[in-house]
């Protein structure tokens, strides 16, 4: 048995150990068998503590093939690859024959028998993975305060190294052995080329991308602008057809960041205009998407993975049947969590009880199953009457953010509006989807500030972001753009409007605000708001109550069910305008909602007169506020 | 060593291709033997034609095995056979060929210099020989056999390396045709002699020193120089396709895989084409420096054998064989009608009616062309509706049901709107006719949303297109008539937000009559309060709450798929009405008509309602597959009729309490016997049975519910039954 140090470290080692230990028994499954070996290790109390992290461990700090695991969010899929999972190398000198294990690995050793007839050709599949997009801060620093991994500079870590950028280190790349086999026939035209491509790249690397531009930032192709933080192409052996598009992971691999895979992709580079008429095909930007240098975008040999069905640090990321246990401790302290968190809310949203039931019955939303078409579990908010003096809707984002594991707030400004790409769509030239901020994981908050809405014209990207925020709220789906024809990809993201009037965005429902504050007092009020005192034990609590509602599960009785049929029979008695099936839906996943707020897991004939009640008191509130405006439609 | 031991085991294999091409033969009508391989050498000896295609259905015939080794080992086996080819050319060339361009004057010259310098003594070396890439000017594909289904992109894994397989994508990307050198000639600047080189992988190294006998005894050291005009080139085009959306799995990206066409495949397809393409899947040979640090990885492509275009329906009719029995019984069962018409848009909740009458758009009527009169078909629906009610899903369903549909709304945003343009080409100034809408739904159904909001110029071509099923085009010098056999399915809002049933259709949906009567039907979808109605719509909202799933309703909605089958199959029946069904429907129209002049009724009947209920009937037979018209089928298009008329008397059912069925036909059988008293100055109240039933039926009852009524008012003595029961008299 290898020691931690050994697994951990040079997890190759282990893979050829069985690899050579194999080859005496054909048929033994040695692969079977290693990936087996790592999931027993992991499973170990922590002992996935103790493997580094991609995300919060600089990349120069990694050793190169050790193991390291990465919190990543499946941004594309590329197509499989062939590669040799078996070869034979020779010896220059004795000419002795060995048989090699190419899995797990980018560059073959030196001296490799291309006409052997022991070769074995594979196949793996290749993933684009970005860091979860919106992912907040805390949810950062808890993961990396929880990591118990000692990073240990690799060896070949020089000091001085640590202030030079990527591209110093791709520099460094070019100077070896393909530079010199590129020279005999590069003219100056290929010369200029090499630089333009560096300016090229440089000039990627300056342009603002979002606010939060820093000269670390090249064209990662986040969701997200203003994100940052590795990208990585992970390289799956088996099983990819389980993972999908969109799909938080959490990735135990061999990291590799081998200086020859950039050398290779600059090799060809320089040989595709010149030389050979059947890469004509492969542009230079097909090159740069998929075989970027590794310093940049390191490779990542998955070994196993797990998809994350949540990404709360506070919570166990177990599946929700093994941690029934620990949680339904949790689960009996909720009534009093959510008074807590009611009363919090309510002081935030300017003394307005019912927006604030509201406000937690959106972050608990969660779409649960599909029917067809239709989502279920959906509750878009559209918090209408939002003050617009000092900044109130990003300070009710800043509350926001503190809370949710990821969130992203989309001011509806027109410009905004018109530049920003919303929906992902696919680059035949560079043969990569290209992301849009609409390409978001599961259960991410997205806020969109319509107050910063002003009127003006709004142009085709424009139009089509709106149709496309509509699509998002009335069938939780994005339209991706194929060029050719559009493929729908099912969401599961959490609108939350937030505007002055009823929102031009459909939402599942509208609570107009009604401040209980004085509009004299309202500056002095707004002002005292962000520093109201929050306990970091207090915010932990409400961070994990959010979290937990979600995985609870829910039934409705046959005898509930009977008597909300009646209901709703009568309702449409008295008045059939004022009650659809709509309504029926909508009351019916706010009953869910409240009841699991309250750590109920099933519907009680309380619970359903609750949200009858609730529901009639946002009704009633809309239908006044119509009067009062007169011209709303 | 190792060459001797499979050099045998191949010419026999080559042999046997030599002799399939020769001796394949069909039998055509007359019993006369046809050598299709045959006659097709001789056209290719002669130039006349470029690419032959073994297809390998042909060769199943003779020798299965072969067909396995071919799919599995399909480039040696391109090779053996145009070697076989080669060989066999010669002999089928009849005549002295004209040299169609420069190279056919060099391989000639080739030839003849060869055979002048024949000399046994003379050995010369394997590179001075003509290599056989040189001199052949035809093409060898293989066709794969149709028992082979098309493959999916992602399907293709290593496994599949060196077999013929056939792919199925859109192409997304492709490069301009270039010359690829095949065989690269030299001549040597000492000797003078020809050296060739063939090319297989991408790259080559170019030769430099002569290796002719010559120069090699000499030492003289002969410089080899590139010859363009004596080299070989071939067209040579990449493409790259991706998966169908349709074919992807859910949360997946689409793949792609590259293809190399050559010679006669090139310029076969363009961005945006649907293709299947018959291939060799390989890995691409790489060398020098990539293929060393590349060293794992490896490339593949698809060396595309043959490039067949498709569009929408014939993609999806491919593989579309008739229904089998057990599939065929799914539709055999007592209440397919009804089990049918659920399964469109089964998300959507109730509206059968509705649902039955779009089936029957689906399956369409049988076209009468009497007299060279035409009669169209293809039954005209149009929905309309307060906004909300499901309208545009239903359309959005049919669109992606219907094998060919065109999915618009009336505010068609192009150019082209609904019908057709003619456009003036920028870059030739030629004028182009292009079709709009309806053009493009030729054979299929056209969806049209927002009916009532149509342009002026679409909405009077319209009209055309409704009855005659044609678009005329006078523009711009070109004068044409083009085909718009398609069905229409129209949404339209009412004008005024919601529906009113005071006023008439045409001022609810401000649209003219002429337009509105070319409707077979016309349906008022609008949300009314109903107790019975309500109930289950909660039960069935509160079970998907519950249970997460649909409900489980007497039966689970027929695929998608295989409803599109079965709907080709039903258009394939042709029904006709029987002679003695004329009376039967003549009767009914005449009564139809009394009625409509009797009521103030909001619609027409005219003459095309008519022909809409024998659209109608036809349809129904169509789709059970029988191929005469039966009375329930005129019975069931009548009631179609009432319906859809009954649901645009809105208040009529929201006054009056809803009425039995009986206590309807009572009041009905009551009227015509105080008509009868009236007409016939005082026959008494008898009213003949069968003009009863006529009557009824004509409103919407089935005669079962007919049947139920007279027994039931015969129970209360209310009217007597003669023993013939033919007569009701009242009592």
């Amino acid at each position: 048995m290898p020691s931690t140090q050994d697994w951990i470290n040079n997890p190759l080692g282990v893979v050829e150990g069985m690899f050579a230990a194999s080859q005496n028994s054909p048929n033994s499954g040695w692969e079977m068998k290693a990936v087996e070996f790592f999931k027993d290790q992991l499973k170990e109390k922590d002992t996935h503590t103790l493997v580094p992290s991609l995300n919060d461990v600089p990349l120069h700090y990694l050793k190169p093939n050790s193991l390291v695991k990465f919190r990543c969010f499946i941004q594309d899929m590329f197509d499989p690859e062939f590669y040799m999972s078996a070869y034979e190398t020779v010896d220059p000198s004795t000419k002795a024959k060995a048989l090699r294990c190419g899995k797990y690995r980018d560059v073959t050793e030196c001296g490799v028998d291309f006409n052997s007839s022991n070769t074995v050709t594979s196949e793996r599949q290749t993933f684009y993975c970005v860091p979860i997009p919106g992912e907040n801060p805390w949810v950062k620093e808890k993961y990396a305060g929880d990591s118990q991994a000692r990073v240990v500079p690799s060896t070949s870590y020089v000091p001085s190294r640590q202030k030079r950028s990527h591209e110093d280190d791709e520099d460094d790349d070019m100077d070896t052995q393909p530079q010199k086999q590129r020279e005999p026939h590069t003219g100056p035209h290929s010369q200029t080329e090499q630089h333009g491509s560096s300016d090229c790249k440089r000039q990627e690397t300056e342009a603002p991308s979002g606010p939060a531009a820093s000269a670390s930032q090249v064209d990662l192709n986040f969701p997200l602008p203003g994100e940052r933080g590795p990208a990585c192409l992970v390289k799956v052996y088996e099983n990819w057809d389980s993972f999908k598009l969109n799909e938080m992971l959490e990735v135990f691999g061999i990291l590799s960041v081998s200086p020859a895979l950039s050398a290779l992709a600059e090799e060809k580079d320089a040989t595709s205009s010149l030389l050979d008429p059947m890469e004509g095909m492969e542009s230079a930007e097909e090159q740069r998407v998929h075989c970027p240098p590794a310093s940049l975008v390191p490779r990542l040999h998955m070994l196993c993975a797990r998809t994350l069905p949540h990404n709360n640090p506070l919570l166990p990321a177990a599946a929700p049947g093994d941690n029934s246990a620990s949680l339904s401790a949790s689960v009996s302290e909720m009534a009093s969590v959510r008074e807590e968190l009611l009363a919090y809310f309510t002081h935030v949203l300017l003394g307005d009880a019912l927006a604030a039931e509201y406000l937690v019955l959106h972050l608990i939303s969660d779409v649960y199953t599909r029917r067809d078409v239709l989502p279920l579990g959906k509750f878009t908010l559209n918090l209408s009457g939002c003050p617009t003096v000092s900044s109130y809707t990003e300070r009710l984002y800043q509350i926001i953010q503190q809370l949710v594991p990821s969130s992203f707030y989309l001011g509806m400004s027109l410009q905004n509006m018109n530049q920003m790409s919303f929906v992902p769509r696919k680059d035949y030239v560079a043969n990569r989807l290209v992301s849009g901020a609409l390409q978001l994981a599961r259960n991410t908050t997205l806020f969109l500030d319509e107050t910063k809405l002003q009127q003006g014209q709004l142009d085709a990207t424009g139009v089509r972001n709106v149709t496309a925020l509509g699509n998002l709220i009335s069938w939780q789906k994005v339209d991706y753009d194929f060029n050719y024809h559009q493929m729908e990809f099912p969401c599961n993201i959490n609108v939350l409007v937030a505007s002055e009037g009823r929102s031009l965005l459909p939402s599942d429902s509208q609570v107009h605000l009604q401040p209980q504050v004085a509009p004299a007092q309202l500056d002095q009020y707004l002002g005292s708001l962000h520093l109201h005192p929050q306990t970091s034990a207090q915010l932990n609590k409400f961070r994990m109550y959010l979290s937990m509602a979600r995985l609870l599960d829910y039934s409705i009785s046959d005898e509930v069910t009977k008597s909300v049929e009646d209901d709703f029979v009568d309702m449409r008695k008295d008045d059939p305008q004022s009650v659809s099936a709509e309504d029926l839906h909508r009351m019916l996943v706010v009953a869910r909602l409240l009841s699991v707020s309250l750590g109920r897991t099933s519907l009680s004939r309380d619970g359903w007169l609750r949200a009858k009640h609730i529901e009639m008191q946002r009704k009633s509130r809309v239908e006044q506020h119509k009067s009062v405006n007169g011209n709303e439609p | 060593t190792h060459r001797d031991y499979r050099m045998p085991c191949y010419s026999t294999k080559g042999e046997k291709c030599k002799r399939f091409l020769q001796e394949f033969y069909t039998e055509d009508d007359n019993g006369k033997k046809v050598f299709k391989y045959g006659a097709q050498l001789v056209a290719l000896a002669h130039r006349e034609q470029v690419s032959l295609f073994v297809e390998l259905d042909d060769v199943a015939e003779e020798d299965p095995e072969l067909v396995e080794s071919i799919c599995e080992n399909a480039k040696r086996y391109t090779g053996l056979f145009a070697d076989a080819v080669h060989e066999l050319l010669p002999e089928y060339r009849e005549r002295d060929v004209v040299a169609k361009d420069s190279l056919d004057v060099y391989i000639e010259h080739r030839l003849m210099m060869e055979q002048r310098g024949r000399d046994p003594a003379d050995t010369r070396d394997s590179r001075n020989q003509y290599p056989p890439e040189l001199m052949r000017r035809f093409e060898l594909y293989f066709k794969s056999p149709t028992t082979a289904k098309p493959k999916v992109v992602r399907d293709i894994r290593a496994d599949s390396i060196g077999h013929l397989v056939t792919v199925r994508g859109i192409v997304t990307r492709a490069t301009e045709v270039k010359p690829m050198m095949a065989v690269a000639t030299y001549t040597c600047d000492q000797c003078g002699a020809e050296t060739y080189q063939p090319i297989q992988s991408p790259t080559f190294m170019p030769l430099v020193m002569c290796p002719s006998q010559e120069c090699v005894t000499n030492k003289s050291g002969g410089r080899l120089y590139l010859q363009t005009r004596g080299s070989k080139f071939v067209k040579f085009q990449e493409l790259r396709i991706q998966e169908h959306s349709d074919q992807v799995p859910v949360g997946n990206i689409p793949r792609s895989m590259t293809v190399y066409a050559r010679g006669e495949n090139t310029r076969q397809a363009q961005p945006g084409d649907h293709v299947a393409i018959t291939g060799v899947f390989l890995p691409l040979l790489r060398t020098g420096y990539s293929q060393a640090v590349q060293g794992l990885l490896s490339e593949t492509y698809l060396e595309s054998h043959s490039i067949t275009l498709m569009n929408k329906t014939e993609d999806d009719e491919l593989g579309n064989d008739e229904l089998s029995e057990e599939e065929l019984r799914e539709f055999t069962s007592e209440e397919f009608y009804d089990k049918l018409a659920g399964s469109i848009a089964p998300e959507i909740y109730g509206h059968e009616d509705v649902k039955k009458a779009l089936l029957l758009l689906l399956v369409g009527g049988v076209q009468q062309a009497p007299k060279g009169m035409k009669i169209r078909g293809n039954i005209n629906i149009c929905l309309m509706g307060d906004p909300g009610v499901a309208k545009s899903q239903l359309l959005s369903y049919i669109d992606r049901l219907a094998p060919r549909s065109q999915y618009t709304t009336g505010r068609g945003s192009s150019g082209v709107g609904l019908t057709a343009a003619v456009m003036r080409d920028p870059l030739t100034g030629e004028m182009t006719l292009e079709g709009g809408a309806l053009v493009l739904a030729d054979q299929g159904i056209c969806c049209i949303d927002e009916f009532d909001k149509m342009a002026d110029a679409d909405r009077t071509a319209i009209h055309e297109v409704m009855e005659q099923q044609t678009i005329s085009i006078a523009k711009a010098g070109i004068m044409t008539s083009l085909n718009a056999r398609c069905s229409i399915l129209a949404a339209a809002n009412p004008a005024y937000g919601r529906y009113n049933p005071r006023k008439t259709i045409e001022q609810n949906i401000q649209l003219p009559a002429a337009l509105l009567s070319r409707f077979d039907l016309l349906w008022l979808i609008q949300d009314k309060p109903d107790p019975d109605a309500d109930l289950r719509l909660a039960q069935h909202i509160t079970y998907v709450h519950q249970h997460c799933r649909q409900p489980p309703s007497h039966f689970t909605p027929i695929h998608m798929k295989l409803m599109r089958r079965y709907i080709a199959m039903c258009k394939k029946r042709q029904p006709v009405v029987p002679e003695s069904l004329a009376d039967y429907i003549t009767a009914a129209y005449v009564e139809m008509r009394k009625e409509a002049r009797v009521s103030k009724d909001t619609t027409f009947t005219s003459a095309r309602t008519l022909l809409s209920i024998l659209r109608l009937a036809t349809a129904l037979a169509r789709l059970r597959l029988m191929d005469t018209v039966e009375k329930e089928d005129v019975n069931e298009a009548m009631r179609l009729m009432e319906m859809s008329k009954d649901s645009l008397q809105a208040d009529k059912s929201s006054n009056t309490r809803t009425q039995r069925p009986a206590d309807v036909i009572f009041s009905l059988v009551r009227e015509l016997a105080t008509e009868g008293v009236a007409g016939r100055g005082g026959a008494g109240g008898t009213v003949r049975m069968a003009e009863a039933e006529q009557r009824c039926v004509s409103r919407g009852f089935t005669p079962a519910q007919f049947q139920e009524a007279l027994e039931e008012y015969e129970e209360l003595n209310v009217w007597q039954v003669n023993q013939a029961r033919s007569r009701i008299t009242f009592v």
